[in-house]
């Protein structure tokens, strides 16, 4: 008798992942930029125990490495470098928004829904282990591009590019069992220097229009 | 494998990167110019030898199965490094006369190249990879390759241009990675989980057993996400800004090389998904991205009043073209679409080096403030308008011929299906007869509204005379040789093609079509 069964084990991934999406829903009403980066932070610990769990379960090896990575790189040096920028450009909470909180949460619920539909033909092919992990990943994404477009401080807009990543690599590590090492490797790498050179951009921007709201990037017209 | 068959795979990869480096250790501009010379030398000859050697075996893979060549990747590599090796001529005049000037420190110098090369770098690993998860982590490079390029002034538009241009196309590429992925995920399902699933050479044996469900919705965010790097309407909008912003030798990098190297990884993908997929869905998603950013272009070029981005949603228009020519198929369109790209690369390349002469000496992007440009720069004057003619499609510059062969693609292909599926939602059914002959007309219509308006806005710069204040009248210098090299290609490929070149075209065609 196995430690755990599959049905209980299909079911943690589960859990797993409807945490992640849960994270997701609190940076949407989260208007303080410090908190949405801590926010960002506990989903991606959130993120490395539902891969851990999946490497445990399939017995995959690589996934424990891309785990660990994520804690690393998506836990801890990221959060760092946002929360370094926020400091030094010292902006703490997001005043107007494009779309205020209570809708935006509406639109993502609507979107969580959009994305079960878009991917109810081919959930049935999936591995039994972490079938609706995929619909949940979409949902994840669709909600990280949500995010971008309703957020005005480049801040928020990072993170919710990250957001989208995370939600990459959870459909990745759920729904195929992880991509080949190499490949993980190398989307690390970039989303490292990704946010490296956010982070010296962002101050290039603070220095150019003494702010960092999008919405004053307006010199470029037709 | 000898030796010898690996080397030029090696050169290529390695020589961008050790130049990189190489470049961050002097700051003396003759030397900076000299060592980028010498790579792009070696890119190009090792890519005659990677030519040589496909036209010769076919396909091969190098360098532990990472790499994989055929002749669409070398036709790709080819544009890569014969635009790369003009740029680097033109750079020399360029970046020389912005140091003479005190507008950049020669320490800046040291860092474009830096930048260049790893741009380089990049775009060629994309070309060459052979796991599709490498070339997306390419893609992604070569946009954090160019945004410091891009807002290498550090004027307040061009970090605003490069923070656009970073925010959008990242957001893009991370959809191509979820289709990636998507492919991946079906593919496991037939190899299982072997690092092999990814690779190229695995995916075109096992293509016909993917299901086609998933690469349905793999190959929507493929398109969705290389076709925002490609610039295809309605995910365009970083492309006039950042083209409008960057230094000229790097816009010419951009339209002509970066583009072109985003719709490689549409064909590649296109290759393995076509196999697997009823016939024309990836050709009917290619024609509608294709004829729409064709449409949306003509009509942003009417309203333009900046010559810089006259250009840049030329860009737009003549992908929009050559994915028409690639949705439509057959040997035809594939073949025309292919040339569209060679020529589209020269033409637009040859347009940023006028374009970036004209603002050096009049100070200004505002169409309306330039007049008598034959008067004063008689050379570049001379080269716009050829690239101008060229980018309307004029004979006998080459654009001529491969917008001919998609137009007459579109307009004999007969499309077995009657209807354009448009995701799981939406369907417009219309007669193929009535469809085929609609779309040619649309198309012609707006090849008359843009051949209108951009000689219009071009001529009216050329012509008259020049305002005051402008110093007249042009020294040769190594600046100026790319765009009269340019000039005689673009006639000379209009009057015939050289037999390598249309035999690996011909080779490229066979790959892209090698699943019907």
């Amino acid at each position: 008798m196995p430690l755990i069964t599959p049905l209980i084990g299909s079911q943690l991934v589960d859990l797993g992942s409807a945490l992640l999406l849960l994270t997701c829903f609190g940076i949407v009403a989260q208007r303080r930029l410090s908190a949405c980066v801590d926010l960002f932070a506990v989903q991606s610990v959130f993120l490395a125990l539902t891969a851990t769990l999946v490497a445990f379960l399939t017995g995959i090896h690589h996934i424990y490495i891309a785990a660990a990575l994520t804690v690393i790189i998506k836990a801890i040096v990221i959060p760092r470098i946002l929360k370094r920028v926020i400091e030094r450009l010292n902006v703490t909470r997001e005043l107007v928004m494009n779309v205020n909180v209570p809708s935006g949460l509406l639109i993502c619920g609507g979107l969580v829904m959009l994305a079960f539909f878009i991917t109810q033909p081919i959930i049935p092919l999936g591995f039994l282990l972490t079938r609706d992990s995929l619909a949940i990943a979409l949902a994840i994404m669709l909600i990280g591009f949500f995010t971008m477009i309703a957020r005005k401080k480049a801040v928020t807009q990072v993170i919710g590019f990250l957001v989208m990543e995370n939600g990459l690599f959870l459909g990745a590590s759920a729904a195929a069992y992880g991509m080949p090492l190499i490949v993980e490797l190398g989307v690390f790498f970039d989303v490292l220097v990704g946010a490296i050179i956010i982070g010296i951009y962002t101050h290039r921007l603070h220095d150019a229009f003494d702010s960092v709201d999008t919405s004053k990037l307006t010199i470029l017209k037709e | 494998m000898t030796g010898t068959s690996v080397a030029p795979v090696a050169i290529i990869h390695g020589t961008p990167i050790v130049a990189a480096m190489l470049s961050l250790a002097t700051t003396r501009a003759p030397v900076l110019h000299g060592l980028n010379l010498a790579t792009m030398t070696a890119l190009v000859v090792s890519e005659l030898a990677i030519v040589q050697r496909v036209l010769e075996q076919g396909s091969f893979t190098s360098l532990w199965d990472f790499v994989y060549l055929d002749a669409l990747s070398a036709f790709i590599l080819l544009i890569i490094t014969a635009i790369g090796f003009l740029c680097s001529l033109y750079t020399w005049s360029y970046l020389d006369d912005y140091v003479a000037r005190g507008a950049i420190t020669p320490r800046r110098v040291s860092r474009f190249f830096f930048l260049f090369h790893l741009f380089l770098f990049t775009m060629i690993a994309a070309t060459t990879a052979n796991n599709l998860g490498v070339l997306w982590i390419a893609m992604e490079g070569t946009t954090l390759a160019t945004v410091f390029l891009i807002s290498f002034f550090r004027r307040r538009e061009g970090f605003e241009a490069g923070w656009k241009y970073l925010i959008l196309c990242s957001v893009g590429i991370a959809l191509a990675l979820f289709g990636t992925v998507l492919t991946y995920y079906s593919s496991v399902r037939v190899l299982g989980d072997v690092s092999a699933a990814m690779n190229v050479t695995t995916l075109q044996d096992v293509a016909h057993q993917l299901d086609p469900h998933v690469l349905k919705l793999a190959f929507l965010f493929i398109v969705v996400g290389y076709g925002t790097k490609v610039g295809l309407a309605p995910m365009h909008s970083w492309l006039p800004e950042a083209y409008s912003e960057a230094p000229a030798p790097v816009v010419a990098m951009l339209a002509g090389v970066l583009e072109t190297v985003a719709v490689y990884a549409l064909l590649r993908s296109k290759t393995i998904v076509d196999h697997a997929l009823p016939e024309h869905y990836t050709g009917n998603l290619l024609i509608l991205f294709g004829l729409l950013s064709f449409v949306v272009a003509a009509l942003f070029i009417l309203i333009q009043h900046d010559y810089k981005r006259l250009f840049a949603y030329s860009s737009i228009e003549h992908m929009g073209i050559a994915m028409a020519g690639f949705g439509v198929g057959g040997v035809a369109g594939t073949f025309g679409g292919l040339f569209h790209l060679l020529n589209h690369a020269l033409a637009k390349s040859l347009a940023f080096f006028s374009a970036g002469n004209v603002h050096r000496r009049f100070g200004t992007r505002e169409i309306k403030d330039v007049r008598g440009l034959m008067t004063v720069q008689p050379v570049t004057a001379t080269a716009m308008l050829v690239a101008t003619l060229a980018l309307v499609g004029m004979p006998p510059f080459s654009t001529f011929l491969s917008e001919l062969t998609i137009v007459s693609a579109l307009a004999t292909q007969s499309f077995s299906s009657d209807t354009l599926h448009l995701g799981r939602f939406l369907t417009i059914v219309v007669a193929h007869d009535v469809r085929s002959l609609a779309i040619v007309a649309l198309f012609l219509l707006f090849m008359v509204v843009l051949f209108g308006g951009f000689t219009y806005r071009v001529t009216s710069m050329i012509w008259g005379p020049p305002p005051d204040g402008v110093k007249r009248g042009e020294g040769w210098e190594v600046g100026q040789v790319p765009l009269v090299v340019t000039c005689v290609v673009l006639a000379g490929l209009g009057l015939t093609l050289p037999e390598p070149i249309r035999g690996l075209m011909d080779q490229a065609v066979h790959i892209i079509l090698s699943a019907r």
